[in-house]
């Protein structure tokens, strides 16, 4: 038994808080991309992010909870609270050390890393912050929500880049297939912070686009990567056990797959030869062809770079010309980051569960011809069985997954 | 998966760079000779800390001794990294083509990555209140190391860095382990590398965590961790495609678990349960008996909670009898607490004790704590018989690995 059921969702999304919200926005393709205001940006080449707004973590848990926890712990343990919630899950009724909890982030909470040492060059050798430096280590997300349930099962973090949280689904698919566990609570988590941005920035990794207050952003493609933030958790079970406890079922994790390209630190690989074989892999082990796929949701970031390799592949391997395939590049719209890949996955699983399309664009966007603004499809299909997500990240790593309808 | 399917995981190659050597034989010997690595730290100013040593390797150009000078942007830890990797490869005769080949993953564990690096870019930013060159800021991630690697050696196989702080790397060779005996990979590169920062400096020091002389794990008058700083890197093969290539097999992998103390941040549980729990579960994968077990390789850090419920904990899982009649060591005393790598660095002890059957020493152990009332194989090495052994890391987060290991099978042929 390989199939992994999806059986709850908890999603802080710069797109809303909480799926409902997050959901309703993604179906009418509405940015979470605006101007940043939580730090001081006036010295940077660029101002915007996909951030979350409105986040109140006392909608979760109590103030005592949270008080020494980072803004990306409080969201990881808020979606948590939201996904256990949703999956009707009773903890108290299950072992809890069959459950795990895997998460990935690019950088755990740099804003504690940051605090932390700024404490150090301040205050000198004794005077540096202790409460802080805990929360500096990327697990302790991961670890919060460990804390939170009582969940005493596995705990791993990953922190691949732009593939964090797509390696945790592939960890915790292993651990469920070789029945370590019977339920995983999957995540990815980012903070934006005033450091993180401005590390991006100064190396030039970022878009160049300044704006004042609710100016319309029109990101073009090759200006740059638009950094992104939020949480995300899904429940999975093996298909077996949510079956028998009757849960609500989001719909299938079929396969996954991973590879490595070879390239640069802070490249992406060049032609996307392992980009390709992944998705292939993918799709051979869930016993799936290409024309049996009906939603590609691709990685693509605003970097030009990634886009129109994702362009030239899938055009290779769906065979079609560009202007008659239809992606969704999620990150358009929330912003990059390494725990995305879990808000991308929630997406296409409430696309699954609902029936109703994600918004599109022509793959052909991808290669960044067109100086106009975006124009997403919000129905391109009503036929929503089989999705492919496909993630590649700088440094080289790409995996692939396909989804179905349960 | 069912039994009969599952491969068998060997360890063909193992790198290191350590405060106490800096390949794998000089590193076995000073292991051996119980020599410790602890002393003053020269990467950054350490004036009035509440403790003001670690373990740093000596080498003073780690570019040269790599033999590549003209690399650039690349971490301290970065480096420490690829100089074990260079060597496991080496040593397990796998050359640039048949890396290229095989499909090859990298699963490798990270603590702080390219920190130093960061802190450099972040203090002069911050003291001089202008802009420092950004090109230190491209290694401040975990990963880096991981795609190094993959890059230099033309790897195409899983790319994975796992970062729960001290038991990193262990999780990776766990996690390496999966890769082959579900068939995945045949080869999958492991380990995980750490250099000294003052972000880890400073913060296990503000936790009052530190030794202000030197550590001395399972000691009476134990005060706390030494920090210390390296690489280690394992290759994990399939025994059938080590054994088809002719491969020198060090040891085996059996088994190994994950598992969370969801008890604090910083400390662990007081009950021991998450620790001995997760030695249970590992033993049980491995389908290894209690009385199997011949050698713990302790977490050890000398912390006076840690060795307390370390004991406490492998009391639970052997019984006092069965705890009594076990050698356990802790490695920590000589290369001080690596952190990210330490349960990389912590395994190459394991598999050279059980290759060579000598227990490393727990040095600094001079005088005896009720809490603390095992063999801890004070101040000297041991030769003895070994089959297997286990592999202990518990992390920050209460994120607890255990790793078993068992001799290879040729050289038990042997004797």
């Amino acid at each position: 038994m390989r199939d992994i059921a999806i059986t709850g969702i908890g999603v802080m999304s710069p797109l809303g808080v909480g799926w409902e919200a997050f959901w309703e926005n993604c179906r009418k393709a509405k940015t979470g991309i605006k101007k940043i205001t939580s730090f001081d940006t006036s010295s940077l080449r660029s101002n915007i992010a996909g951030w979350v707004e409105d986040f109140d973590p006392s909608q979760f848990m109590s103030p005592g909870v949270y008080r020494r926890m980072s803004r990306i712990s409080r969201m990881a343990v808020a979606s948590s609270v939201e996904a256990v919630k949703d999956s009707g899950l009773i903890l108290d009724s299950i072992d809890r050390e069959r459950i795990a909890v895997i998460m990935g982030t690019s950088y755990g909470s740099s804003s504690y890393v940051e605090d932390f040492y700024i404490s150090l060059l301040k205050y000198g050798p004794r005077g540096a912050q202790p409460f802080l430096f805990p929360e500096t280590v990327p697990n302790a997300p991961a670890s919060h929500i460990a804390m939170f349930h009582g969940i005493t099962g596995p705990n791993t973090t990953f922190c691949q880049n732009e593939i964090s949280a797509e390696n945790a689904i592939l960890y915790a698919q292993n651990l469920l297939i070789q029945n370590q566990v019977d339920v995983a609570l999957v995540g990815g988590a980012d903070e934006l912070s005033a450091i993180l941005y401005s590390c991006y920035d100064a190396v030039g990794a970022l878009n160049k686009i300044r704006v004042e207050n609710d100016e319309p952003i029109n990101p073009k493609l090759g200006d740059g990567l638009i950094l992104g933030e939020g949480a995300g958790i899904l429940v999975m079970e093996r298909l077996d056990f949510a079956l028998e406890r009757n849960a609500k079922i989001y719909g299938i994790f079929k396969s996954g797959a991973i590879t490595g390209g070879i390239t640069s630190v802070g490249h992406y690989e060049v032609e996307g030869e392992q980009m390709a074989r992944a998705m292939s892999l993918a799709m051979k082990e869930a016993n799936i062809n290409p024309d049996e796929i009906d939603q590609i949701h691709v990685s693509a970031n605003f970097s030009g770079e990634l886009d129109r390799i994702e362009c030239n592949q899938l055009k290779r391997i769906f065979r079609k010309s560009t202007k008659n395939l239809s992606v969704t590049p999620l990150k358009y719209l929330i912003g990059d980051f390494g725990g995305a890949g879990i808000i991308r996955a929630a997406a296409i699983f409430l696309s699954l569960y609902h029936q109703l399309p994600l918004p599109t664009v022509s793959a052909q966007t991808l290669k960044g011809e067109s100086q106009r603004s975006l124009e997403w499809d919000l129905n391109s299909t009503d036929k929503i069985k089989v999705a492919l997500m496909t993630t590649t990240t700088f440094g080289g790593g790409s995996i692939s997954l396909v989804f179905t309808k349960n | 998966m069912s039994e009969n399917t599952a491969k068998r995981v060997v360890v063909t190659g193992l790198g290191i760079i350590t405060a106490i050597g800096e390949s794998i034989p000089t590193f076995q010997k000073a292991l051996f000779n119980g020599e410790c690595g602890i002393g003053p730290v020269s990467l950054f100013d350490t004036t009035g800390f509440p403790c003001e040593v670690a373990a740093q390797v000596k080498i003073k150009d780690l570019k040269e001794f790599f033999g590549a000078k003209g690399i650039k942007r690349v971490s301290r830890c970065d480096l420490l990294g690829l100089i074990a990797t260079q060597e496991a490869l080496l040593d397990s005769d796998l050359d640039r083509e048949i890396c290229s080949k095989k499909d090859i993953g990298v699963v490798l564990g990270g603590g702080a990555g390219g920190m130093l690096s960061w802190e450099k870019y972040r203090r002069t930013s911050w003291l001089k209140k202008t802009k420092a060159r950004p090109s230190p800021l491209l290694s401040i991630a975990q990963c880096t190391l991981t795609d190094l690697i993959a890059s230099r050696y033309r790897l195409t196989g899983s790319r994975a860095t796992i970062s729960t702080a001290c038991s990193s790397s262990a999780t990776s060779i766990g996690y390496g382990f999966d890769l082959i005996r579900s068939g995945v990979h045949e080869i999958v590169i492991t380990g995980g590398s750490e250099s000294l920062s003052e972000l880890t400096f400073a913060g296990f020091n503000a936790l009052r965590l530190m030794d202000p002389e030197y550590c001395r794990p399972f000691d009476k008058s134990r005060r706390g961790l030494s920090l210390g700083e390296g690489a280690a890197i394992l290759i994990l093969e399939d025994y059938e495609s080590a054994e088809q290539r002719g491969a020198t097999i060090y040891g085996e992998v059996l088994g190994y678990a994950t598992n969370s103390d969801a008890f604090h941040m910083t400390s662990p549980d007081p009950e021991a349960v998450g620790m001995s729990r997760v030695m249970t579960k590992a033993l049980e994968t491995a389908n290894v008996s209690i009385d199997q077990v011949d050698y713990i390789n302790a977490h050890g850090t000398a912390t006076k909670i840690n060795d307390q419920v370390e004991t406490k904990a492998i009391k639970r899982v052997f019984g006092e009898k069965g705890a009594r009649a076990l050698a356990i060591s802790s490695t920590k005393s000589m290369v001080g607490h690596c952190l990210g790598a330490a349960g990389a660095i912590e395994t190459v002890a394991t598999v050279l004790a059980l290759s060579e059957q000598v227990i490393p020493p727990t040095i600094h152990l001079e005088n005896s704590d009720p809490d603390c009332d095992l063999d801890y194989v004070p101040n000297n090495s041991r030769t003895q018989e070994m089959r297997i052994a286990l592999n202990n890391s518990f992390a920050f987060g209460g994120n607890n690995t255990s790793v078993v290991f068992g001799r290879g099978q040729a050289q038990e042929r042997e004797n």
